[in-house]
C-alpha cells in the first residue's frame, strides 16, 4: 500500500491531479483513470443485477470477485483502493444475502408457496383467476373473500398471546388527551404575533367605523333634506326647525355637526331668507349653486343649552324633522 | 385483593392528600436517566412514612394507568408511569411496581414485561393458554394480527431479516398492495413500517451503504416475547402440508427461543 495522501477518500473526482502523481513513475493518471472507471462499472453491474446474483444456480459473484481481483493487481493509490473496498462492501452484503439463504438448509422457505398456499387458505377464488394471476403476479385484487384476513387473524391467534384490551362499555372516552398539549403549544407561540398583529388591526377598525357611522349619519340626514325638500319644493326649510331635536340637544349638536359636512361637501346650500333666517336646500336646487361654489364663506354655528331651549321656544319646534338613529333601527 | 376495589376509584381523588411528610429532590424529569432506582433500604425507609391505604391506592392508580395505556399496544415507559401517576412517590417505586405487576397477575392474568431494560420500557402480556378452537374476540382490532402474522411469519421463516421489498411483494401476492389503500388496513406501509414499528413488533433498520436506501424488517421486542415462534412454526407446517421439523433451522430456533424467552421474562419482572 501508499501511504495515503491528497483529499482522502475522493471517488469522484479525476480532473483534481494530485501533487504526488508527478512524482511517482508509475502511475499514469490515464490508467488510473481506467480503473477507477473498471471498478465503478464492477459496483454499478453488482447493484443492478443483484436478483441474478442472489440465485444460487449460477456463480456470478465469483466472477465478479475475480474480476476486481485482477483489477486490484494495478492499483497503486488511495482513490482507486477506496473504490476497491466500496466494491467490497456491496459483494459482502451479497455474499451475507446468499448465507442467510443457505441457512434455511433442507427445505428453504419459499415466500412465493407461503403466498400460494395463504391465498388458498383465504378462500382464494382460483378457478377465475388461474391465468389473470400469472399475468399480473397475482395482484389482482377482487376474488378473495371479504372475511380473507379474518380469517388468517382468528387462525393465527393462537400464536400471540396479547394481552386483551378493555373498551369502556358506555361509548367512547379517548385513551389519551393529547388535544391540550396541542393547546399549550398554541397558546405559546400565538399570542406573541397575534398580539402586534391585532393591535393595530384594531385600531384601524375603530377609526373605520367612527369614520363611516359619520358619513353615514350625513347621508341620512341629506336624505331627510332632500325628501323635505321635495315634498314641497317653494318652501324654505329653516335651517333651526331642520337641525333641532326638541327632545336632545345632543342630537341637536350632532345634527349641527353633520349638516356642516353637507354644507362642506357642497351637497347643500345655506342662504338667509327675507327674514334673515337661515334656511338649508339641497345644492343642486339653489340658485347659482355652482357658481357660488367659488365664492364660500365659512362661518361657525354655535349652540348652547339656553339657545336651543329659546330656539324651540320660538319655532315652536314640536316634532324634530331628523329622526334619531336608533329609533330608525329599531 | 382489595386493590380490585380501588381500580375504579378516581385519580383525582388521592392526589390531593399527598403524604406531607415525604421530602423528595422531585426533579420535574422528562428523562427517566436521572432516576436511580431507590435501595430497599430506602424503599423501605419510604414506606414507613407511609400508610398502608396510600400505598394502595397509588398501586391502583398506576394499575390503571397501566390498563388503559395499553390499549394502543405501544410500551409504556417508565419515565411517563413516574411523570403522570407515581409523582412523589418515586422513592417506592420498586414496591409499587412489584404489587402492581402481582395484581396484573393474580387479579387480570397479565404478565409486566420489562422489554427494554435500557429505556425501560413494559408491556403487558396475556398469561392465560387460550383453550383449544376458542375464537374468543373477533373483532376488526385482530384483523391487523394476521397481518402481523404474516410478516413475522414470513420473517422467522426467513431467519430473522428481510428486505422490505419481498415483504412488500409477498403482501401484494396477498392482494395488499402498499400503494393502494387496503379496505381492512388502510395504509398497509405506514400500519407496518409505523404502527408494528412503535408497538415494537417490528424493528425498521437501514441496510447500511445501500444507494438507494434500503431497509429491512427483523422481530421487535414486544414480538420476541409476546409471539410463539414454535406455534408460527406449527402453523406454518400446517399451511404447508409439512411437519414443523422439516424446518430444521428454524424449529431448531424456536426450541431454543421458548426456554431463553421464558427464563428472560421471569428475570425481568420486578
Amino acid at each position: 500500500m501508499r501511504k495515503s495522501k491528497g483529499p482522502g477518500p475522493d471517488t469522484g473526482d479525476d480532473a483534481e491531479v494530485e501533487p504526488d502523481e508527478q512524482q511517482d513513475g508509475d502511475s499514469d493518471p490515464g490508467q488510473r483513470r481506467e480503473i477507477r472507471s473498471k471498478y465503478r462499472e464492477l459496483i454499478c453491474s453488482v447493484q443492478q443485477n443483484r436478483e441474478d446474483l442472489l440465485s444460487p444456480q449460477n456463480n456470478h459473484l465469483t466472477e465478479v470477485l475475480e474480476k476486481a481481483n485482477r483489477l486490484f493487481k494495478d492499483v497503486q493509490q488511495t482513490r482507486e483502493a477506496v473504490l476497491d473496498s466500496q466494491l467490497l462492501v456491496v459483494t459482502t452484503d451479497l455474499g451475507k444475502e446468499k448465507a442467510s439463504q443457505m441457512l434455511s438448509d433442507g427445505t428453504a422457505f419459499d415466500h412465493i408457496v407461503f403466498a400460494e398456499n395463504l391465498l388458498s387458505f383465504m378462500g382464494l377464488n382460483r378457478l377465475e383467476e388461474g391465468e389473470e394471476e400469472q399475468q399480473n403476479g397475482g395482484a389482482v385484487d377482487g376474488y378473495l373473500p371479504q372475511d380473507a384476513w379474518q380469517r388468517v387473524a382468528q387462525w393465527s391467534q393462537c400464536c400471540f398471546k396479547t394481552a386483551p384490551t378493555f373498551h369502556y362499555m358506555m361509548g367512547s372516552f379517548h385513551t389519551e388527551p393529547p388535544p391540550p398539549k396541542q393547546k399549550v403549544e398554541r397558546q405559546r407561540k400565538a399570542p406573541t404575533k397575534e398580539v402586534k398583529r391585532i393591535m393595530p388591526t384594531q385600531l384601524k377598525k375603530m377609526e373605520e367605523s367612527q369614520h363611516e357611522a359619520t358619513e353615514k349619519e350625513v347621508e341620512r340626514i341629506l336624505g331627510y333634506l332632500k325628501s323635505y325638500h321635495h315634498d314641497d319644493p317653494t318652501s324654505p326649510i329653516s335651517y333651526y326647525e331642520f337641525v333641532i331635536d326638541p327632545d336632545s340637544f345632543s342630537r341637536t349638536v350632532e345634527n349641527i355637526f353633520h349638516t356642516s359636512f353637507l354644507i362642506r361637501d357642497g351637497l347643500a346650500q345655506m342662504y338667509l331668507d327675507d327674514e334673515k333666517l337661515p334656511c338649508i336646500a339641497p345644492s343642486e336646487d339653489v340658485e347659482g349653486a355652482t357658481a357660488d361654489s367659488q365664492s364660500r364663506q365659512q362661518c361657525i354655528v354655535s349652540i348652547n343649552y339656553k339657545e336651543w331651549k329659546d330656539l324651540i321656544e320660538v319655532f315652536e319646534i314640536k316634532n324634530g324633522m331628523i329622526q334619531p338613529a336608533n329609533t330608525l333601527i329599531e | 385483593m382489595s386493590q380490585r376495589k380501588r381500580v375504579s376509584t378516581s385519580q383525582s381523588s388521592s392526589q390531593n392528600k399527598r403524604p406531607a411528610s415525604l421530602s423528595l429532590t422531585a426533579t420535574n424529569d422528562d428523562d427517566d436517566s436521572m432516576f436511580t432506582l431507590p435501595s430497599t433500604s430506602q424503599v423501605l425507609k419510604g414506606l414507613e412514612n407511609l400508610t398502608e391505604e396510600q400505598v394502595y391506592q397509588k398501586t391502583a392508580e398506576v394499575l390503571q394507568y397501566f390498563l388503559v395505556r395499553d390499549q394502543k399496544k405501544i410500551p409504556i415507559r417508565r419515565a411517563d408511569i413516574m411523570k403522570h401517576v407515581v409523582k412523589d412517590y418515586r422513592n417506592i417505586y420498586p414496591e409499587i411496581i412489584k404489587r402492581t405487576a402481582r395484581t396484573l397477575d393474580q387479579v387480570f392474568g397479565l404478565k409486566l414485561v420489562e422489554i427494554d431494560t435500557k429505556n425501560h420500557t413494559y408491556i403487558l402480556i396475556n398469561k392465560l393458554e387460550e383453550p383449544e378452537g376458542m375464537t374468543s374476540s373477533s373483532g376488526p382490532a385482530n384483523l391487523k394480527s394476521g397481518l402481523l402474522f404474516v410478516v413475522l411469519g414470513l420473517i422467522f421463516m426467513k431467519g430473522g431479516f428481510v428486505r422490505e421489498n419481498l415483504i412488500w411483494n409477498l403482501l401484494k401476492k396477498l392482494h395488499v398492495d402498499i400503494g393502494q389503500k387496503h379496505n381492512d388496513f388502510g395504509d398497509v406501509k405506514k400500519l407496518i413500517t409505523e404502527e408494528f414499528v412503535r408497538q415494537r413488533y417490528l424493528e425498521y433498520v437501514k441496510i447500511p451503504h445501500t444507494e438507494p436506501v434500503e431497509h429491512e424488517f427483523c422481530w421487535g421486542q414486544r414480538a420476541d416475547v409476546e409471539v410463539s415462534k414454535v406455534k408460527i412454526l406449527e402453523l406454518m407446517a400446517q399451511l404447508h402440508k409439512d411437519r414443523p421439523e422439516s424446518w430444521s433451522q428454524q424449529y431448531k430456533e424456536a426450541h431454543s427461543a421458548l426456554s431463553t424467552s421464558s427464563q428472560a421474562t421471569s428475570s425481568s419482572q420486578r
